[in-house]
């Protein structure tokens, strides 16, 4: 076993979750990009099933999400476990079970190739995002459809392509399918996010 | 000199017997000299009798892993050169078994790691507390692991989900990846602000073994060779630095300079002494008292303190300067005896009574330096009153049988005899002005105070500017400069080390959660102490609970407790097996990081530090209070503790030259059995050591000790020439030739310290700016002050 793939591999699986929940349209990327960079901020709500292979049924989380232009993201999941996934500049910092942890992003250089992509799309950095992934946009302004597929061999061992789709200006679904088949699709709604329950002690939003 | 001298030449029987003595002493001193280890780390210069911190930081220095950490940086070229070059150094590294740890941002070769951590992670998880296997612990910490499946660490977490579900080992994981790591990029670590790969290693050897430093040193670069060989003119170039390196280099550098130095100082002094003495036999025997010096001071340093700092091997090469001037004194003044062969006696009877005591004078300087609690000063000490007292006793005992009447040249003195005298009738008219200037130069002192002493340790390195740029660089390139605070817990063994360094661990994971760190390194996440193993174990529950609890925890979720029979086999394991041992680790994979982390303490005891990875808010006041109440936990910043331990060292220098030169007057008082005398022989040199501050001041020098040791010298120096002046003056003798060798005898000390103030090592020219102007001034000012002692018109010799 390896130790450091686990660690990323941790990593990943709370960064990748975290995907845009806002605005975009067009047919092709400069426009969809131009559509999403005009929006520097947002809150979402979410809901995630994952469907892994070899358990009795799909996994279910939900939570919120948000973003504040140029690069910070916060991914807060409230259910099953409340957890924290909070990207900033370089800067990763996790907060579950009342600890934080605090990571550089660039020493995982596939999770920064994800972060940035995450970022890329929600400021509308076109160039960014093809850095990292082979992109497809397909559909129209008002239903429209983004097609990524990873270009760092290390990121493409592990997720086989992720597709966001919205709808006008609104980012509504990250699905995400991994090497081996498992898969995860997460339904987003815009807008104000739900009130933070108060039983979350100890937890601090970076 | 018309006194009839009893005797005559020493026979050939007592001549045998002196030289014969002499050589044997020499050779025993060479003998001890070629067993010699020449050492070169500044801990040298750092005290014996530390508080706690200092101990702690003086471990740290001699014997630490900062002490045996090698950083490379690899620069230009391609990304994938830098790469692949970064990948091949570290693999020939790692085969060559010198380093304990090699990191270039590579870890292929975990896995050993994983599965070590796997087999213990019930010892290890911080998890591991008794509500970690209730129904409802069970339950949370399952929804955990199943929060990472369907998502890229899927595929990574799955296969052992069944051996544990509760995550243990990703709890493990996730505490040993340092919080600020280098960027990482091809696989390799590479700076974030420049084209450059970057590695860090640590040596097996200690930071002391030198020569095995320059063994891995040489290691590196082959390895770095043979990457580069096919890559042309375009290959990325090596960048290395770290205490090793420096720690060799300044060796290196400073026997290259003492040799350099002992060369040219050799070089003008023989043409000097020629164009004197017009005699090649004269010039040879001159050098007898210094070579004696410089063998014996070095052999004594050696047989007291173990080894030789390269330090004073340099300070060996001012010994010449001043040791030279015995020979000058005894081959000038023994000339012109009445009867052929009787020179020695009478230069016995009438001048080495004051070559003696200038040299006691001398010692007295140098014993106060003895007592130093630094090691490195108190060398220096024992360096020169063992060389001096050699080469006077050699100039005493040896040269008469070699030379009884001296030199018989005559050379170029006479024009140097009439230079000093027209000094000497000259100068007394200026004893006013250079009164008035040195009471300037008092005041100029005064002012100034500590302001003038404000050079600071680092002042003495050896290592040039621009090798210590490239270390800072990199230290910031790979994330190594953490402020340079460090966090040593200790005990009086292994056990109460772990146990203190896990309360300290307690206290610094609340900073973490504030913030005001990002993350810390203890060993105790791979050696928890056996209080806390065994805790974590008592906390495991039998079959039998754990599989009621499961099935309750699992109600409802998509992982059946049917699945996890291994889990439960692997629970139940885990309570029989022995609890980790560090000696079982230092074996395994992750002995580097035990080795890194924990160390035997040199005054027994065990001590572990604590790397510190400061966050934005950091603050060592906090960091301070947090640990505080915990007695063996010790908070060392580096740069603080070394500022204060020089200033201590300095403080003490100041008490042991002021003692030293207290001492020295003592004795002159007692020989001269006059205040008048006394004042007469003081008043120079007090006036040429406040002028060179003086002159200091003006060029805004930053004083720092060895500019003390250098005053020092220049009272040591100085003394001989007020002592002759003050001998002039009662027998009323000023012939010309014995002024003509203080004036050599001056020329040959000015010009040695010259050289040594032109040296590229800063503690060599520190002592030469001073005691060259010094020892100038002190023969001048002697002049200026002598009363009437100008030479009489019927001048004895040629």
């Amino acid at each position: 076993m390896r130790l450091d793939r686990l660690c990323r591999a941790f990593v990943l699986a709370l960064a990748f979750c975290a995907v845009p929940a806002f605005a975009a349209a067009g047919f092709e990327l400069p426009e969809l990009m131009a559509l999403l960079a005009k929006q520097k901020s947002g809150e979402a709500r979410f809901t995630e099933q994952r469907f892994v292979h070899g358990l009795e049924g799909p996994l279910d989380a939900s939570g919120t999400l948000s973003f504040d232009a140029p690069d910070k993201l916060v991914r807060r999941t409230l259910s099953p476990r409340v957890e924290t996934m909070a990207v900033e500049g370089n800067t990763l910092t996790l907060s579950r079970g009342g600890r934080n942890r605090t990571l550089a992003l660039d020493s995982m250089p596939e999770l920064l190739g994800l972060v940035e992509a995450m970022r890329g799309t929600l400021t509308g950095d076109g160039a960014t995002l093809q850095r990292y992934f082979r992109s497809t946009v397909s559909g129209s302004s008002a239903k429209w459809t983004l097609d990524l597929t990873p270009l760092d061999s290390r990121l493409a061992a592990q997720v086989r392509s992720m597709r966001i789709s919205g709808r006008a200006s609104d980012v509504l679904g990250l699905e995400m399918e991994f090497v081996g088949g498992d898969r995860s699709v997460m339904n987003i709604t815009p807008g104000g996010a739900v009130a933070v329950p108060a039983g979350a002690p100890g937890r601090t939003t970076p | 000199m018309t006194q009839q001298q009893a005797g005559g030449p020493p026979g050939w029987r007592r001549r045998a017997v002196v030289l014969l003595a002499w050589l044997l002493v020499l050779l025993c001193g060479a003998v001890v000299i070629a067993r010699t280890q020449i050492g070169a780390d500044l801990s040298a210069f750092l005290p014996k009798s530390p508080d706690v911190r200092q101990r702690v930081l003086i471990e740290q220095l001699q014997s630490g892993v900062a002490s045996r950490t090698l950083m490379l940086g690899i620069e230009g070229g391609s990304a994938e050169q830098r790469a692949a070059v970064s990948r091949a150094v570290a693999k020939d590294m790692r085969e060559s078994k010198l380093f304990e740890l090699v990191q270039n941002g590579d870890v292929s070769d975990w896995s050993d790691s994983g599965t070590w951590v796997f087999q213990h992670r019930y010892q290890l998880s911080p998890g591991v507390n008794p509500g970690h296997f209730t129904a409802e612990g069970l339950r949370d910490a399952i929804n955990e692991t199943l929060s990472m499946l369907g998502t890229p660490a899927g595929n990574v977490i799955k296969p052992f989900l069944d051996r544990d579900p509760t995550g243990e080992t990703q709890r493990i994981a996730m505490e040993l990846v340092p919080a600020s790591a280098p960027r990482s990029e091809d696989g390799v670590w590479m700076s974030r602000t420049a084209p450059r790969a970057l590695m860090i290693s640590t040596t097996r050897a200690a930071g002391s073994d030198l020569d095995a430093q320059a063994v891995a040193i040489a290691r590196v670069q082959s390895a770095y060779a043979a990457a580069t060989r096919d890559m042309g003119a375009d290959a990325p170039k090596l960048l290395l630095s770290g205490p090793p390196v420096f720690s060799v280099m300044s060796r290196d550098k400073i026997k290259t300079e003492a040799i350099h130095l002992a060369v040219v100082g050799g070089i003008v002094m023989g043409g000097l002494l020629l164009l004197a003495f017009a005699s090649p036999r004269a010039l040879v025997i001159a050098f007898l008292p210094v070579a004696t010096g410089v063998v014996i001071g070095t052999a004594s340093v050696s047989l007291v303190f173990g080894s030789v700092h390269g330090l004073t091997l340099g300070f060996g090469s001012t010994l010449i300067g001043e040791t030279v001037d015995y020979a000058i004194y005894y081959l000038i003044q023994a000339r012109g005896a009445a009867v052929a062969g009787t020179g020695w006696q009478r230069w016995r009877d009438q001048n080495w009574p004051t070559v003696r005591l200038g040299l006691l004078t001398s010692v007295c300087g140098f014993a106060a330096l003895v007592f130093s609690g630094f090691p490195g000063l108190a060398q220096l000490g024992v360096f020169s009153i063992a060389g001096l007292v050699a080469a006077a006793l050699a100039t005493r005992y040896v040269l008469p049988m070699l030379a009884p009447d001296g030199a018989t040249g005559m050379g170029m003195r006479r024009y140097m005899a009439q230079v000093a005298g027209a000094l000497v009738r000259g100068l007394p008219r200026l004893r006013w002005p250079l009164a008035a200037l040195g009471v300037a130069a008092l005041a100029l002192v005064l002012w100034q105070g500590g302001h003038l002493w404000r050079a600071d340790l680092g002042a003495m390195s050896p290592v040039p500017k621009a090798a210590q740029q490239l270390d800072e660089m990199l230290r910031n390139d790979i994330g190594a400069s953490d402020g340079g605070v460090l966090v040593v817990a200790y005990g009086d063994d292994e056990q109460a080390a772990l146990r203190h360094t896990e309360a300290a661990a307690a206290r610094l994971d609340a900073l973490v959660d504030s913030g005001e760190l990002v993350g810390y390194e203890t060993v105790t996440r791979v050696l928890p102490s056996l209080a806390m193993q065994k805790a974590r174990i008592a906390s495991l529950p039998d079959a039998e609970t754990l599989r009621a609890s499961l099935e309750e925890a699992t109600k409802g979720m998509p992982l059946p407790a049917s699945r996890l029979g291994p889990f439960l086999a692997d629970v139940e394991a885990a309570r029989e097996l022995p609890p980790v041992q560090r000696a079982e680790l230092a074996e395994g994979p992750l002995g580097p990081v035990l080795n890194t982390l924990m160390y035997q303490r040199p005054g027994g005891g065990w001590g572990t530090l604590v790397v510190l990875h400061p966050g934005a808010k950091f603050d060592q006041g906090r960091l301070e209070a947090a640990l505080a109440g915990l007695p063996e936990v010790q908070v060392v910043d580096v740069g603080r503790e070394l500022a204060s331990l020089y200033q201590r060292y300095l403080h003490e220098a100041f008490v042991q030259v002021l003692l030293g030169a207290l001492a020295g007057v003592v004795l002159l008082g007692i020989y001269l059995r006059s205040w008048r005398r006394l004042l007469a022989v003081c008043q120079p040199l007090l006036f040429a050591v406040v002028l060179t501050l003086g002159g200091m001041a003006v060029l805004q020098a930053a004083l720092g000790i060895l500019h003390l040791v250098g005053l020092l010298l220049i009272v040591a120096v100085g003394s001989n020439y007020a002592l002759f002046f003050d001998q002039l003056r009662t027998t009323g003798r000023a012939d010309e030739d014995t002024l003509a060798s203080l004036m050599l005898a001056n020329l040959t000390t000015v010009v040695s310290f010259g050289l040594i103030a032109i040296s590229d090592i800063p503690a060599l020219s520190s002592i030469g700016r001073v005691v060259a102007p010094g020892a100038l001034l002190a023969l001048l000012l002697s002049a200026a002050f002598a009363r009437s002692v100008g030479p009489s018109k019927a001048s004895r010799g040629s």
